[in-house]
């Protein structure tokens, strides 16, 4: 037995509070995983992605939800992310083996922190901080981007018509998390 | 301002850094026989065009790709954004 | 006081009354009322003193025009001068107080200022405080500042909160008047998304105030419905309160919400929202304000526009008073006297400057034409007009109207120009207008009602079908254009007493011909010598006046002449808007260390780095000073070992077939052959040759490195890493992202570093110093099977490693670092000691790393290699760069152990004078190091290598500081490097 034990203390761990009917959380035990696709090989490591998740990895911009619950999320030509729920501290080596080396990985879980924002205030408190349109038909269930909110880099999703999954540098997660809070106090 | 991401559609220039004259992306050959005088030009001499300008900004505050945008320095009228990868490999430019 | 001037009519809630104050006053008016409107239905006329001759002044206006009616509004912290008593909407309980007198408003002490008129014409200042020089200073500064000014700051912390926000829509529409609802109803209709703001609480513009018929119905009923249509329809965000202060590039407009200036109490909201808005075609319909014609004493309380009296009347159901005269130049004039008649108000009579028969038939009028107002009486308050042919009329109100100018402002924010309209005598926007907007209505000079519904509804078709939509059909609402030929008409020449043009900033006719007496005939001169259209009206009502006087003199005509440039904002921002929620702690993001709650709970002191919060030191109980505690936790490291989260530097991932192809290329030394599991110092250079950035990059596999850059630099050397692989080097298969948060860092440093981590790190990782020595890295597990990455390098020359774990578990890691380290007396240290230790140890870092200093200065100069294409190297070896008596990086000790070395320090040699000419060279970085006992510096001198053992002089004017330094190796600790290879 190991002398010594580490305990796992993410910055947002266990957030959870109500803001009229709209509920913001930062999610339990959320693993994230970039993907690059070697210069050359695109083709092979987008079916790579395929035949591990079963479905094909979105356009930029957008993301999926495999069959397993896994989010795809395409961030540029040759970049993306999978987001899932995963506890252990090697979700990069899952990824990995499911792609079988047709990717290049890199585990990003503890660069991010996320919060979960649903309920029908969600879209007002995000006019506050959130440069990008979120009209349900400029930005669609599964649409997803990275822009910046209060000076912080912020990559938003939407996974519900009035929920959205928003992820921020682990860092500057307290301040993150006070940009959002204030939208929801000064909208609700 | 607003940059029409090829990628990514409308973004607001706050998401952009700028560096300035897309000819940095002609960088020269280290090996050519007058490398200095073409260094020293390649990183001291920049037109200032009054007018349509191409010019490379960084999506830092999205998907990190640089772009050409062709930008009219004096109207900040915007007529051409292309992915700077892009062009840099039509200019030729290879490893 | 009681409401001695109210009228029939109005769109106010009679059922409801409000109490307010006016300078402790007490007043009544009702929901619908702006503070002006029941400052005059309670008979208040005076309500300000003028800003330089503290005349008395009265309202003036009904909108955001007003330049008189300044007002302090609410006490204590909530104060706020310069308020607009016009545009803000009456609450119960609102306090207000008039401006800019000493003693009571109507004795006010400096009004004495206006007997000294003669002497403050435009330009005074430039020439009365020319001499003596000396006064300058003592006196006529602090008589001046104390005079100045408006309102006054509560000069404590401004309690309310503010917030901005992002709005984005297919059309803004600027302003809710007759030609923008009809705008928002065509494009709302046809399914677009719609925006209509407007800076009223109370949307319709002149409709609400005019009694003009639309549809067979009152204008304000027909715009009623129109707001009620548009409000329960999806598309549409109505936005009354909200003022579009500027347009700027590619459609994106400000725009300012008022959201509880109009409550008694904002229930802990923000007050005002700022917003940027998106629009994908915009259409201004901000209407148009009326202008006045200047002639003697034509400030008065009591003297106010037309437009505005009636205002008043229709809308605010307030006459300003029971005798109300009619001064104009245009049909529109005498509207006031209709609407006024007919609702009972005495009218004694319409003196009009043209020759002309009445355009409105009002029974029993008193017509007089072809005639002008010369003067006026009545110090606190009209009493009287004189005419210019002498006959003096009673009055106690004078409606003036000089025509009506197109608020054309925002067409103007991107450098268009404006055009004058000869038969409106008025400029309307010009064609060079911002992208996306079209001007419709009375804006754009249509100023009758029927021309301004229907060009509202052209201009929204237009627009929306440029975006794709198809209009639905609808029908445009009957209305009448209503009789508006004006007269250019701008002043009464025989007027002898002053006739004001900017009632804000005292400008008079005169001025202006003095102004261009002395010279400063452009306008822009005119402007900066008169101060004419300054402040917070910026000379709405007084501009164009200003300026057909000034053509008048120059004999050019009103286009010829121009205009100032209109810049954001249409009206004053407060200062807490544009700061928004950017206040205290919240001014900018804060980005904490894994470990920050234990070293929190272990006694740090933070340090901004970047917006970064790290450890300085850790005080322990009995120590005086910070010296104390960074001298104990250097030694303490020294002689057995001490941690440090070094979370901070940026780390980058990189991977791809060609990753250590593309490392050689950014870093000025070579990279392509680093062995996997080793990790290699790198510096890179800029392309002009200057040093840039350095750090560490390790080879996790084939593909596969972490790089390491300076916490400062992470994000620059990010960015320039994209663009080498986009833009230089386009085919090479490498990728990166950041990992810096991702991973908490520790340096575990000191000759008991190994044996401290041997009990964190698992069994089966062999940590020898064969196995694992200086330079070495490799991934690890820890505490039982928890990945992590393990690296030798040193950046104190102790034994050292680098071990990092997932962030999540670097609090608890920091937490089992000091307990494994217990027995060896392990120290947590801040970056107080790290820099002391890497000064001791000679190592570059930022004050060295400047944007001034090549590889040649730093003694890396043979790290740049020539065999390979790299960032830098070619223009690294320009003469300058490398010339032999160049400055080199060396370690400074001073000759008397005791004199501390001073960062900043120039050297010059023994025996030379200290001037620039004999400059050797500066000091980066000092420390006292506590393993020498001594303070110690770093710096650049020239020949530094060849120099050593020689003795100058560090000098430092600024702090009186001299002492002699003895130039030695920058390696003070350790030279010979077995410490860390130990």
């Amino acid at each position: 037995m190991p002398e010594f034990k580490l305990i796992s203390t993410p910055p947002l761990a266990g957030y959870d509070q109500t803001f009229g009917a709209t509920r913001l959380h930062a999610p339990a035990d959320l693993a994230i995983v970039s993907l690059a696709f070697p210069l050359g090989d695109e083709n092979a490591a987008l079916a790579a992605v395929k035949s591990a998740y079963g479905t094909d990895m979105p356009e930029p911009g957008r993301s999926v939800v495999a069959k397993d619950g896994a989010r795809l999320v395409r961030l540029g030509s040759d970049q993306g992310f999978v987001i899932f729920t995963h506890a252990t501290p090697d979700a990069e080596r899952a990824v990995a083996k499911q792609l079988n080396g047709a990717a290049y990985t890199t585990d990003q879980t503890d660069v991010w922190t996320g919060l979960e924002l649903a309920g029908p205030g969600s879209r007002a408190a995000l006019e506050r901080i959130c440069p990008i349109d979120l009209h349900p038909d400029a930005f669609a269930i599964g649409h997803a981007a990275r822009t910046v909110m209060e000076h912080l880099g912020t990559l938003i999703i939407r996974t519900d018509d009035h929920a959205f999954l928003l992820l921020s540098a682990s860092s500057s997660a307290q301040s993150f998390l006070h940009a959002v809070e204030t939208s929801l106090s000064n909208t609700t | 301002m607003i940059i029409n991401h090829p990628l990514l559609g409308p973004r607001d220039a706050a998401e952009f850094i700028y560096l300035g004259d897309a000819a940095l992306i002609d960088r020269p050959d280290w090996q050519a026989e007058d490398a200095m005088q073409q260094f020293h030009d390649y990183a001291y001499l920049r037109d200032n065009p009054a007018g349509p300008h191409q010019e490379l900004w960084y999506h830092e505050q999205g998907d990190r790709s640089w772009l050409v945008v062709t930008r009219d320095t004096t109207t900040h009228d915007i007529t051409d954004v292309q992915l700077a990868r892009d062009v840099a490999r039509s200019r030729g430019r290879d490893k | 006081m009681t409401q001695t001037n109210r009228i029939s009519g109005g769109q106010i809630d009679r059922a409801r009354s409000i109490s307010f104050t006016f300078n402790g006053k007490r007043m009544t008016g009702h929901p619908g009322d702006t503070l002006a409107s029941a400052l005059l239905a309670n008979g208040q006329r005076l309500v300000g003193r003028s800003f330089k001759y503290h005349r008395p002044r009265g309202i003036f206006t009904a909108g955001s025009e007003e330049p008189n009616a300044l007002v302090q509004l609410r006490s204590g912290a909530h104060q706020e001068p310069n308020t607009r008593a016009t545009t803000v909407e009456l609450f119960d309980g609102l306090s207000a107080t008039s401006q800019n007198h000493r003693g009571p408003l109507e004795f006010d002490l400096m009004a004495a200022t206006d007997l000294l008129s003669p002497f403050l014409s435009a330009g005074f200042y430039y020439k009365t405080f020319m001499w003596p020089r000396a006064f300058w200073e003592k006196l006529y500064e602090p008589v001046i500042r104390a005079s100045a000014g408006l309102g006054r700051l509560s000069m404590q912390d401004d309690p309310d909160s503010y917030d901005k926000g992002f709005l984005h829509c297919d059309l803004l529409v600027i302003g809710a008047g007759p030609s923008g609802l009809m705008a928002a109803l065509t494009a709302a209709r046809s399914g677009a998304r719609v925006i209509l703001a407007d800076e009223d609480f109370a949307l319709g513009g002149r409709l609400n105030a005019e009694t003009l018929a639309v549809d067979d119905m009152a204008g304000a009923d027909w715009a009623a419905q129109v707001v009620a249509e548009l409000a329960a329809m999806d598309n549409v965000r109505l936005m009354p309160r909200t003022t579009v202060y500027g347009a700027y590039d590619h459609g994106t407009y400000g725009a300012l919400e008022r959201c509880t200036d109009h409550l008694a109490d904002a229930g802990g909201k923000p007050r005002q929202v700022l917003w940027r808005i998106y629009s994908k075609r915009a259409v201004l319909a901000a209407g148009s304000t009326e202008r006045p014609i200047a002639f003697g004493n034509n400030d008065r309380p009591g003297v106010m526009l037309a437009g505005a009296v009636r205002a008043y009347a229709n809308r605010f159901g307030t006459t300003p008073g029971q005798q109300v005269a009619v001064f104009t130049n245009n049909d529109d004039g005498w509207r006031t006297a209709a609407d006024l008649a007919a609702k009972g108000v005495s009218i004694p009579a319409v003196i009009d400057s043209r020759d002309a028969p009445a355009p409105i038939d009002i029974p029993g009028i008193r017509h007089i034409r072809n005639a002008a107002v010369m003067d006026t009486v009545g110090r606190k308050g009209l009493k009287s007009i004189t005419l210019t042919d002498g006959q003096v009329i009673e009055a106690d109100t004078l409606a003036v109207s000089g025509g009506w100018n197109p608020n054309v402002h925002l067409t103007c924010h991107q450098r268009g120009r404006p055009e004058w309209r000869d038969d409106l005598n008025a400029f309307v926007p010009g064609a060079n207008l911002p992208v996306g907007m079209a001007v419709a209505g009375a804006a754009n000079g249509a100023l009758t009602l029927a021309a301004a519904l229907a060009e509202g509804q052209a201009t929204a078709t237009a627009q929306i079908e440029a975006l794709g939509f198809t209009p639905t059909k609808t029908d445009t609402p009957r209305a009448e254009d209503e009789p508006s030929t004006s007269q250019a008409f701008w002043h009464v020449g025989e007027s002898r007493k002053r006739a004001w043009l900017d009632l804000q900033n005292d400008v008079t006719v005169k001025d202006v011909k003095l102004s261009y007496r002395e010279g400063f005939r452009s306008v822009e001169h005119l402007k900066r010598y008169t101060t004419l259209g300054m402040a917070t009206d910026q000379g709405k009502t007084a501009n164009i006046p200003g300026l057909a006087i000034m053509a008048e003199c120059t004999g050019k005509t009103i286009p010829e002449t121009g205009t100032t440039i209109f810049r954001p904002p249409y009206t004053p921002i407060p200062m807490g808007a544009l700061a928004g929620r950017s206040r205290g702690t919240d001014f900018r993001p804060y980005r904490l260390t894994p470990s920050h709650n234990w070293a929190k709970e272990n006694g740090a002191t933070f340090v901004e780095v970047g917006n970064w919060l790290r450890a300085q030191w850790f005080a322990r109980s009995g120590e005086k000073g910070w010296r104390d505690s960074v001298d104990r936790e250097v030694e303490m490291t020294r002689n057995s070992v001490g941690i440090c989260d070094v979370t901070t530097l940026g780390k980058i991932d990189v991977q791809g077939r060609d990753a250590a192809e593309f490392l050689n290329k950014v870093y000025a030394n070579g990279f392509a052959k680093l062995p996997v599991g080793k990790v290699r110092y790198g510096l890179m250079l800029r392309e002009d040759g200057i040093a840039y950035d350095d750090g560490t990059t390790a080879r996790l596999s084939d593909n596969h490195f972490v790089m390491t850059t300076t916490t400062a630099n992470a994000v620059l050397v990010f960015r320039r890493l994209e663009f080498a692989r986009q833009c230089l080097w386009p085919n090479m298969d490498v990728h990166l992202i950041s990992t810096t948060d991702g991973w908490a860092q520790f340096a575990v440093a000191g000759p008991n570093a190994r044996n401290l981590l041997r009990k964190v790190v698992d069994d089966g990782h062999d940590m020898s110093n064969e196995a694992f020595p200086f330079m070495a890295c490799g991934e690890v597990t820890v505490c039982g099977g928890m990945p992590a990455r393990l690296f030798r390098i040193s950046f104190s020359g102790e034994l050292a490693y680098e071990v990092a774990v997932p962030a999540r578990y670097g609090n608890s890691m920091m937490d089992v670092l000091m307990q494994a380290g217990k027995e060896f007396n392990a120290v947590p240290y801040g970056t107080e000691a790290l820099g002391v230790m890497r000064i001791e140890k000679g190592h570059a870092a930022g004050n060295e790393l400047n944007g001034q200093t090549s590889a040649h200065n730093l003694g890396m100069g043979r790290m740049v290699s020539q065999k390979k294409e790299c960032i830098g190297n070619v223009l690294s070896q320009r003469p300058e760069m490398i010339r032999d008596d160049a400055v080199k990086l060396v370690g400074f000790r001073p000759v008397n152990r005791s004199d501390k070395v001073v960062a900043g320090s120039h050297f010059i040699n023994r025996d030379d004078t200290a001037n620039m000419d004999n400059d050797q060279g500066w000091m980066t970085s000092v420390a006292y190091s506590p393993s020498l006992g001594h303070s110690i510096g770093l710096g650049f001198i020239k020949r530094g290598d060849e120099r050593m053992g020689e003795v100058v002089r560090a000098v430092n004017p600024l702090q009186g500081s001299e002492i002699e330094v003895e130039i030695v190796s920058a390696h003070f600790i350790d030279p010979e490097g077995e410490r860390l290879r130990a």
